[in-house]
C-alpha cells in the first residue's frame, strides 16, 4: 500500500513539474544540455535583434508593450535602445551603466546600486550563457523538440524581494535566447522577445562606450 | 461641559481661520463659489500611461506611472522603471483609503510613502466631494480650500474660474508642494508636475499615447 502511495506520490509530482510549464517536458539528460548549452554560447561573441518588452500588471489586466533594438557583445556588454512608445538608451558595460532619458544622462556603477547591478547580472548570464552557473539561482531546465526553458528561482534574500522566478528560452539550434520572462512576486511580469536576431556579426565597441 | 464647548469653539475658530493665519495665504479675500465649478479639473484616469522623471535631492529616476480607474472606484497608481521593476503598486479610494501594494525596499519607508500619497491625492482630486471649507480670492485668481487630516489643498483657478492655474498642498502654515496639470486631452492632463517647497523634489509626467 505504501508503494502505492509513493508511486501516486511520484506520478502527482511529475505531472506537476511537467505540466508547469505547457509544451515542454523536464529534461531527460541535463548534463549532455549544459555541455551543449556552454559550448554553443561560448561560440557567441555577438547579438544584434530587435525586441519587444511586454509588463503584464495581472490585477489591472494591463499590459505596457514596448519595442526597440538590443545589442551584445562578449564580453558583458549590453545596449538597448527602446523607441516606442517612448525612447530610452540603457547601456550596460562591464560594472557601469549608462542611461539616456530624454535629455537626462546618467551613470551608474552597478557597485553602487543593487537594481542594476542584478539586471546587468541577468542580462549579461543570459547572453552570455553562464546562466546556470549563478549561484545565486537554483535551476531547473526543460526542453522541447525545439527549443530549451530554463527556470532561475532566486536563492538571495535581496533577489527573492525583487524577483520570483527567471524564465529563459534558448533556441536549439544555437542556444541564444529567445525570451527572458522576469517574474515579479507580486504576479507581475516581464516578457522581453528577441527577433531578428543577427549572430556573431561585427559590431562597433563605439556603441557600448560610456563616457 | 463649559470646558468642552470652550475647546470645540477653540477648535472650530482655528480650523475656519488658519487658512488666513498662513502667512502664504493671509491676503486672501472670502468670496462666493460651488464645488460644482472644480468638477471639470479633476482628470478622468480611466486609464493613462505616462513617461515619469523624478529628481530628488540632486538624484534622477525615470520610469513608467500607469494610472488606472477601476470598477470599484479605486485608483491604482503603479510606477516601474523601463525595464518593467515596479518601484510601487498603490491604491487609493473614493472615501480616502490608502493601500500599499508593493513597494521596493529602497522606498519602502513611512516619509516616503506619505509624501507620494499626499501628492498623488492632490492630482487626483479624489476628495473635491467633501466640499470647500472656503472660497478665497487673491490677486485675481480663486482658491478653492478643501480641508485635509493635515492642512489643506487648494485648487488655484484663473477669474473666468474655466482654467485651472495650480493645486497647491499646503501645511497650516505655508505652501509644501504644487502640482500643475496641463493640456487636457478627453479629460486627461497630458502633463503634470508636481514639486516641493520644502525639499529639492519634482516629479514630471508626460503622457505616452499607446
Amino acid at each position: 500500500m505504501r508503494r502505492m502511495y509513493l508511486l501516486f506520490g511520484l506520478l502527482i509530482a511529475c505531472y506537476a513539474s511537467m505540466a508547469q510549464y505547457a509544451g515542454y517536458a523536464p529534461i531527460t539528460d541535463l548534463p549532455k544540455f549544459k555541455v551543449e548549452f556552454s559550448t554553443a554560447t561560448q561560440k557567441i561573441v555577438s547579438i544584434k535583434s530587435d525586441f519587444v518588452q511586454e509588463k503584464n500588471l495581472s490585477m489591472l489586466s494591463e499590459k505596457i508593450v514596448s519595442k526597440g533594438k538590443f545589442w551584445f557583445k562578449r564580453e558583458s556588454r549590453v545596449r538597448m535602445e527602446y523607441s516606442h512608445p517612448f525612447t530610452y538608451l540603457m547601456i550596460l558595460n562591464k560594472d557601469k551603466v549608462f542611461i539616456k532619458d530624454g535629455q537626462k544622462e546618467n551613470k551608474v556603477s552597478t557597485k553602487s546600486n543593487k537594481m542594476f547591478q542584478q539586471i546587468n547580472r541577468i542580462m549579461i548570464d543570459c547572453m552570455q550563457g553562464t546562466a546556470l552557473n549563478n549561484r545565486d539561482f537554483s535551476t531547473r531546465i526543460f526542453e522541447n523538440k525545439n527549443a530549451g526553458l530554463v527556470e532561475l528561482t532566486p536563492l538571495t534574500k535581496e533577489l527573492k524581494e525583487l524577483l520570483k522566478s527567471i524564465v529563459i528560452i534558448v533556441d536549439k539550434k544555437d542556444f541564444s535566447v529567445i525570451s527572458i520572462d522576469m517574474l515579479e512576486v507580486s504576479g507581475d511580469n516581464t516578457l522581453l522577445k528577441f527577433s531578428n536576431k543577427e549572430m556573431n556579426g561585427t559590431i562597433s565597441d563605439a556603441l557600448f562606450t560610456i563616457k | 461641559m463649559v470646558q468642552f464647548r470652550m475647546h470645540y469653539l477653540l477648535l472650530s475658530s482655528c480650523i475656519i481661520l488658519l487658512p488666513g493665519c498662513s502667512p502664504v495665504y493671509k491676503k486672501m479675500q472670502e468670496t462666493n463659489g460651488n464645488i460644482s465649478e472644480l468638477q471639470k479639473f479633476k482628470p478622468a484616469f480611466a486609464t493613462a500611461l505616462y513617461k515619469t522623471s523624478v529628481d530628488v535631492a540632486g538624484n534622477h529616476l525615470s520610469g513608467l506611472l500607469l494610472i488606472k480607474h477601476l470598477p470599484d472606484s479605486t485608483t491604482r497608481i503603479v510606477f516601474s522603471n523601463e525595464m518593467g521593476f515596479t518601484f510601487f503598486d498603490f491604491e487609493f479610494s473614493p472615501g480616502g483609503d490608502f493601500k500599499v501594494y508593493s513597494i521596493i525596499k529602497q522606498m519602502n519607508k513611512k516619509p516616503v510613502i506619505s509624501t507620494l500619497r499626499h501628492d498623488f491625492e492632490l492630482i487626483l482630486m479624489k476628495n473635491i466631494e467633501k466640499g470647500p471649507l472656503s472660497m478665497r480670492t487673491q490677486n485675481g485668481l480663486n482658491y478653492y480650500v478643501i480641508p485635509q487630516a493635515k492642512g489643506y489643498h487648494y485648487y488655484i483657478t484663473d477669474s473666468s474660474r474655466n482654467n485651472l492655474i495650480r493645486a497647491e498642498r499646503a501645511s497650516k502654515t505655508k505652501t509644501v508642494a504644487e502640482a500643475v496639470m496641463q493640456n487636457y486631452i478627453n479629460g486627461i492632463p497630458d502633463t503634470i508636475r508636481i514639486s516641493h517647497h520644502t525639499f529639492n523634489f519634482v516629479i514630471g509626467l508626460k503622457r505616452i499615447e499607446r
